[in-house]
């Protein structure tokens, strides 16, 4: 609709690759700059008021809003894969996982606060430690002067981020690939260890059951005399 | 469009104009689409129960649902003692967003599309799993008992469908080799038989009937209303709202239900292309295609709203993780093994 | 800004459009409820809905294991589908290699999908 459709066309689909909306220099950094400002300010926000807020049930949703700026900024980057995949995974399912626990959990705020003195110390510890790893990481990336546009990997602007992702990732990638699949089991069956209850009194259906049932094995064809009963 | 209200307005500005617009041209209609599918959903349902439907206001009763709408926004909106205000009012607006944002990257024609994005397909799936929210929000905020039950079980319920639409995508993106949804219609083009742009896959056609289920599932439409299961839950997560509260939750849900039509017919059945790949037929505009095929699944959808008896929980939850999970799964394997022979020529 | 990230400018206009007129839906009926004399609120139409009722007790129970159960699956099946998807739109430069290590890697998760349902973890009496 009205975006300018360029000649040149994906080599796997029969789309244009240039599909742009009408937008050009200046106009298109004045918009980044803004959104970025935008999404950067709310993480920040969200971020601090999801540490605050006194209802875990309201930090949940301030982090799912953390997470969906967050998902913001990767499309400015011209990360779309990772963009949607913020939002899927983390917003979708891990976020839906917390609102569950602290929803439906029966926590006492009381006593929670009680044990806020006792762990402030540890805390802040592991607030140090973390910022202590972040100047380290900044520096290392910052060590050697090397510029940031050569530190950064080449992208092929034709092809979609999200097939150049996957190219690496199943061939230079790929043992770290199996070894994630590993990951992913070991967290399955841990899952179902540590929650899984059997529980006894209970009469489950089981269809194959049903269904394999004829009518000669649960009836029986009576003709009984009048006055008499039936035997069962 | 764009190029002259840039030349009218300047060029960013117009390009925000333009936009606008463009996205009222989807809102709108859309919102005018699920009132008058509310009213078919009725007639429908009516005339399978062999009765009228609404027949009072307006010919043939068709301004049925801007009566109940009308009505609807002249109400009060009661906001219990106990509950959340500030998320108790959210949650609908949080329902109706999601349900409209989704229809961004829906094709309606060769060019019609409002973000042509690379990852679109990626992206209607975050929407659909951002649907939870209003729902869990809805039951939670209003503080008491069957709403907080209903977001429960909507929750699970979507989650687990969530599950099989997952895979469903990835056996199209598979065939497609893409995620951007003009390249999935475009695939569909080149097919199998005659039947070209009919996109009839025999391969994929096991995964248009589980997709079908799932969106049903999804959407918690009857058979799978459990959410809303009057006979034990009352009005299940919407039991406290009323006024324009209410209703943006119906206006939601019809939304998605038309929203699931429209990705069935753009996923598996050619989209805006016409049935069959003969040049008249390309004479009618794609949008008309795509509206009827959306119309035809709607029908579907209908039909087994008033023919199917409603789902026990637990059976629910067999159909979507014993049954529909792993053949999905299973699916993904047969046809990435059939492609990489096929198309990749594995064994070449 | 990446050249991709331009097509989003539609996609954050419209989010920031629907939420405009579905906030309006919201607060235009409370407004019109005030000049039209339908917002009369009294405590007995406050009370949460309990079929008529006094409410017994707080309406936010605890509630069984296995719906967290149940989110835990769905993240790891999501997860896997994560994985999926790159795959999906790479298999042609992967090629058999790419192929085989996803079977193996579906392979694993069956395994685990064979545990779950085994131990009864699929099951909702």
């Amino acid at each position: 609709m009205g975006a300018g459709l360029g000649r040149e066309h994906c080599r796997r689909c029969a789309l244009p690759l240039s599909r742009q909306p009408n937008l050009k220099g200046h106009d298109r950094n004045v918009i980044q700059t803004f959104t970025f400002y935008l999404f950067a300010t709310i993480v920040i926000a969200s971020g601090a008021l999801t540490i605050l807020s006194r209802n875990p049930v309201h930090s949940v949703l301030w982090l799912i809003l953390a997470f969906f700026n967050a998902a913001g900024l990767m499309l400015i980057l011209g990360a779309e894969f990772i963009a949607m995949l913020l939002v899927i995974v983390y917003v979708g399912a891990v976020a839906v996982l917390f609102l569950f626990v602290v929803m439906m959990l029966d926590v006492d705020f009381a006593e929670m606060r009680a044990g806020f003195a006792r762990y402030a110390g540890f805390g802040a510890l592991m607030a140090v430690v973390l910022l202590a790893e972040m100047i380290f990481a900044v520096a290392a990336w910052n060590a050697g002067g090397v510029s940031v546009a050569s530190k950064a990997a080449p992208v092929d602007p034709s092809v979609p981020n999200i097939e150049a992702l996957g190219t690496v990732l199943f061939t230079r990638y790929l043992y770290i690939f199996e070894a994630a699949g590993l990951v992913l089991l070991v967290a399955m069956i841990g899952a179902i260890v540590l929650t899984h209850r059997t529980r006894s009194g209970l009469r489950p259906q089981n269809p194959s059951e049903q269904n394999r049932r004829r009518p000669e094995e649960a009836t029986r064809n009576m003709n009984p005399g009048i006055g008499q009963g039936v035997e069962l | 469009m764009t190029e002259w209200f840039q030349g009218q307005l300047g060029y960013g500005f117009g390009w925000f104009v333009s936009t606008l617009i463009l996205i009222l041209m989807i809102a709108l209609p859309l919102m005018l689409a699920v009132a008058m599918i509310i009213y078919a959903d009725r007639k429908i349902w009516a005339a399978m129960a062999l009765r009228r439907g609404p027949n009072v206001v307006g010919p043939f009763g068709l301004l049925q649902s801007f009566a109940d709408g009308l009505k609807v926004f002249l109400k009060e909106t009661i906001i219990p003692s106990s509950a959340n205000r500030g998320l108790f009012l959210l949650a609908p607006i949080i329902t109706f967003t999601i349900a409209l944002i989704a229809w961004a990257v829906i094709p309606f024609g060769p060019d019609m599309v409002l973000a042509d994005i690379n990852v679109g397909l990626l992206y209607i799936l975050a929407a659909s799993s951002l649907g939870v929210y209003g729902v869990i929000i809805a039951g939670w905020a209003s503080n008491s008992k069957y709403p907080f039950y209903s977001a429960l079980r909507a929750a699970a319920q979507m989650v687990s469908y969530e599950v099989s639409i997952g895979f469903v995508l990835i056996t199209v993106i598979l065939w497609a080799g893409t995620f951007n949804l003009q390249g999935i219609i475009a695939m569909q083009k080149s097919h199998v038989f005659f039947l070209n742009g009919f996109g009839f896959n025999p391969l994929l056609f096991p995964m248009a009937v589980i997709f079908l289920i799932s969106a049903m599932a999804e959407t918690a439409r009857a058979p799978f209303d459990l959410t809303e299961a009057e006979s034990e839950l009352v009005a299940g997560y919407q039991t406290e709202y009323s006024s324009m509260s209410f209703a943006l939750f119906w206006l939601g849900e019809y939304g998605n239900v038309l929203l699931m039509c429209a990705l069935n017919a753009t996923l598996f059945w050619g989209g805006w292309l016409p049935p069959i790949d003969w040049a008249p037929l390309y004479v009618v505009p794609g949008i008309i295609w795509l509206f009827a095929k959306i119309f035809i699944f709607f029908f579907i959808f209908s039909w087994v709203k008033a023919t199917v008896p409603r789902f026990r929980y637990d059976q629910l939850m067999r159909l979507g993780w014993k049954i529909f999970l792993p053949f999905a799964l299973l699916w993904v394997a047969i046809v990435s093994g059939y492609l990489m022979i096929t198309r990749y020529g594995a064994l070449a | 800004m990446a050249p991709q990230a331009a097509e989003y400018l539609p996609i954050l206009l419209f989010l920031g459009v629907a939420l405009a007129l579905s906030a309006a839906f919201v607060a235009l009926p409370m407004i019109a409820s005030r000049f039209t004399g339908s917002h009369k609120p009294y405590a007995d139409k406050l009370a949460e809905y309990e079929c008529g009722f006094p409410a017994f007790e707080d309406s936010r129970s605890q509630f069984d294991v296995r719906f967290y159960l149940v989110a835990i699956l769905f993240i790891i099946f999501d997860l896997e589908a994560a994985f999926l998807f790159p795959w999906a739109v790479s298999l042609g430069a992967i090629g058999i290699a790419g192929w085989t290590a996803m079977m193996i890697f579906l392979a694993e998760l069956t395994l685990g999908y064979v545990y779950a349902w085994k131990k009864g973890a699929l099951e909702w009496e």
